[in-house]
């Protein structure tokens, strides 16, 4: 039977425009999931977004979901949508590589919790979406720490995708998929979804089970999901949200995302520093984060001037991830496997963890129950924090990423530079949103809310895409055709 | 087929290699030995940075992540 044709404009739509035309009959789940495909298997190595096309299972997957909406087998919003999820969730039987060359023929006879529970709703799992080496591992120097190559960005391949969820936000960003998973340690939801311009949720810790993921820090990691819009985010999370046996740092709380019963926007106060709105950005995008900040007023919400406790969150950051890293790895490290990753930072990052003392892991970990309370006493004054998610647009591709992205000189105010650690740390909920543009490059602010506050971030994210159009933006490639 | 890819658009996109083939690489010491060094300073760095910070004995590890 020859296929329909798919519209432009679906690679760009939201999950509900989606699915409502999925049960219109406007094309079949077997079309859109051969028409994503199709886009992700051109166009994902061209941006070295792909690790490892699913064609064959998601098209088999599609014939059920057809075969369940024939017979008006609903199954919810997520219904036939095409996704990609980043390589480091185990999906049986089939390669997961951790972005990492030693691990490029690890297969796993389970799959991740997480994909099963999409799998459930009817989500077409269309492939393994490229990551930075071990999600970062402590720490690295190039975009190039990848088994896949440096993530180009669409805006400019020229330009980093950030990482180290990278495969997930090009994906999303180029309309390769509808929606992808991500995992976040510490920024690696946040920032390649502000660098690639699309919304991204890093949720509170021990809100999505993390079984059938690769651990780089017990303590910190979290993953969650990278969408075009808030709406999408908290579908999303609806689905992948809940506790999990199989995770020892599972919350056991669920998730259903109900922005008609979140408080009132005029009931919420955001607390900013007006410093990261001025010094703090690029100038070629402080209009835009000024209309930001304009157009989170117009919502309703008092905005409040607010201060970040202040602590060491680099170097407490650093020794958490540093030591629960080498701990995980420590084979890997003592057995020379190490040596064949890509980024001579991380290789060094590693080994140097397992000399890290007891003692001072434990005072990183003992601090850390201050920046909880302190943020705690934060969160007793204000609902939410805004800051831009990063200050200066994504970065060419070869500029060393452990040097400042920026020739500007430091702020002497710090203002919330270090909410993204800060927020990490206190395993608080966090959302990025695109704001605009610095000399082509997208922008982004993140709301960050207090634990499993995230129908709070969603609703907020929610009437500010439904005022500003930037999450709509997209790349050159397809701005060309559209 | 509906969904193929325009010549104009893949022409935009297979441009992409080229163009990162054309910047040229930052130059960085990559020996093991010195990186390993670094980061050991890197470490040596952060543990000063907390044994700054005095803490009560009350003050328990971070070991519950809960709202």
């Amino acid at each position: 039977m020859a296929s329909k044709p798919i519209p432009d404009d679906i690679f760009f739509a939201s999950i509900t425009e989606i699915n409502q035309k999925l049960k219109a009959k406007e094309f079949s789940a077997v079309e859109l999931a051969k028409a994503f495909s199709d886009r992700l298997e051109t166009l994902g190595p061209h941006y070295n977004a792909l690790s490892l096309s699913l064609r064959q299972p998601a098209h088999r997957e599609a014939k059920d979901v057809d075969d369940d909406m024939k017979r008006e087998r609903f199954r919810g919003p997520l219904q036939g949508i095409p996704y990609g999820a980043k390589d480091l969730l185990a999906y049986a039987k089939h390669p997961t590589t951790w972005g990492a060359r030693p691990y490029a023929g690890q297969v796993f006879d389970y799959t991740a919790t997480v994909l099963k529970k999409l799998n459930k709703h009817g989500s077409l799992l269309l492939g393994k979406l490229a990551m930075v080496e071990l999600a970062g591992g402590p720490s690295y120097r190039y975009a190039s720490a990848s088994l896949t190559g440096p993530g180009l960005n669409p805006w400019d391949p020229t330009r980093w995708s950030g990482g180290s969820s990278s495969g997930s936000a090009i994906a999303v960003a180029a309309g390769l998929v509808t929606f992808a998973l991500g995992s976040e340690t510490s920024g690696s939801i946040l920032t390649p979804s502000a660098f690639c311009g699309i919304t991204g949720l890093r949720p509170t810790y021990g809100l999505v089970s993390r079984h059938g993921a690769m651990a780089l820090s017990w303590t910190l990691d979290k993953i969650g999901p990278l969408c075009r819009s808030a709406e999408d985010c908290g579908l999303v999370l609806e689905a992948i949200a809940g506790g999990d046996g199989d995770d020892p740092g599972s919350a056991g709380k669920s998730f259903y995302y109900a922005p008609a019963y979140a408080r009132d926007l005029k009931d919420l106060a955001v607390g900013y520093a007006p410093a990261d709105f001025e010094d703090g950005v690029d100038p070629a995008a402080r209009a835009d984060y000024a209309k930001a900040l304009e157009t989170l007023r117009s919502l309703g919400v008092s905005l409040k001037e607010t201060k970040l406790p202040e602590f060491p969150y680099g170097p407490i950051i650093g020794t958490i991830i540093s030591s629960e890293a080498a701990a995980i790895f420590e084979q890997f490290i003592q057995s020379g496997q190490v040596d064949q990753l890509a980024d001579q930072k991380q290789i060094a990052g590693l080994k140097a963890g397992l000399e890290i003392s007891a003692k001072d892991y434990l005072k990183a970990m003992r601090i850390r129950s201050l920046i909880q309370e302190g943020l705690r006493e934060v969160f007793d004054l204000t609902d939410v924090l805004v800051a831009p998610t990063r200050s200066t647009p994504a970065p060419k591709i070869t500029q060393p990423l452990d040097r400042p992205l920026s020739d500007r000189p430091a702020p002497a105010n710090p203002g919330f530079s270090a909410l993204i650690p800060a927020g990490n740390l206190a395993g608080l909920p966090a959302l990025s949103l695109p704001c605009g543009f610095a000399n082509g490059m997208p922008m982004a602010i993140q709301l960050v809310g207090r634990p499993f506050s995230e129908n709070e971030l969603l609703t907020i994210g929610k009437a500010f895409q439904e005022r500003t159009d930037w999450h709509k933006r997209r790349p050159p490639l397809n701005a060309a055709s559209a | 087929m509906a969904a193929q890819i325009s010549r104009r658009k893949l022409a935009v996109v297979l441009a992409a290699p080229a163009l990162v083939a054309q910047t040229p690489t930052a130059s960085q010491p990559q020996d093991p030995g010195q990186e390993l060094a670094a980061a050991r300073e890197q470490n040596r760095q952060n543990a000063e940075q907390l044994a700054k910070f005095p803490l009560p004995m009350a003050t328990e590890p971070a070991t519950h992540f809960r709202a």
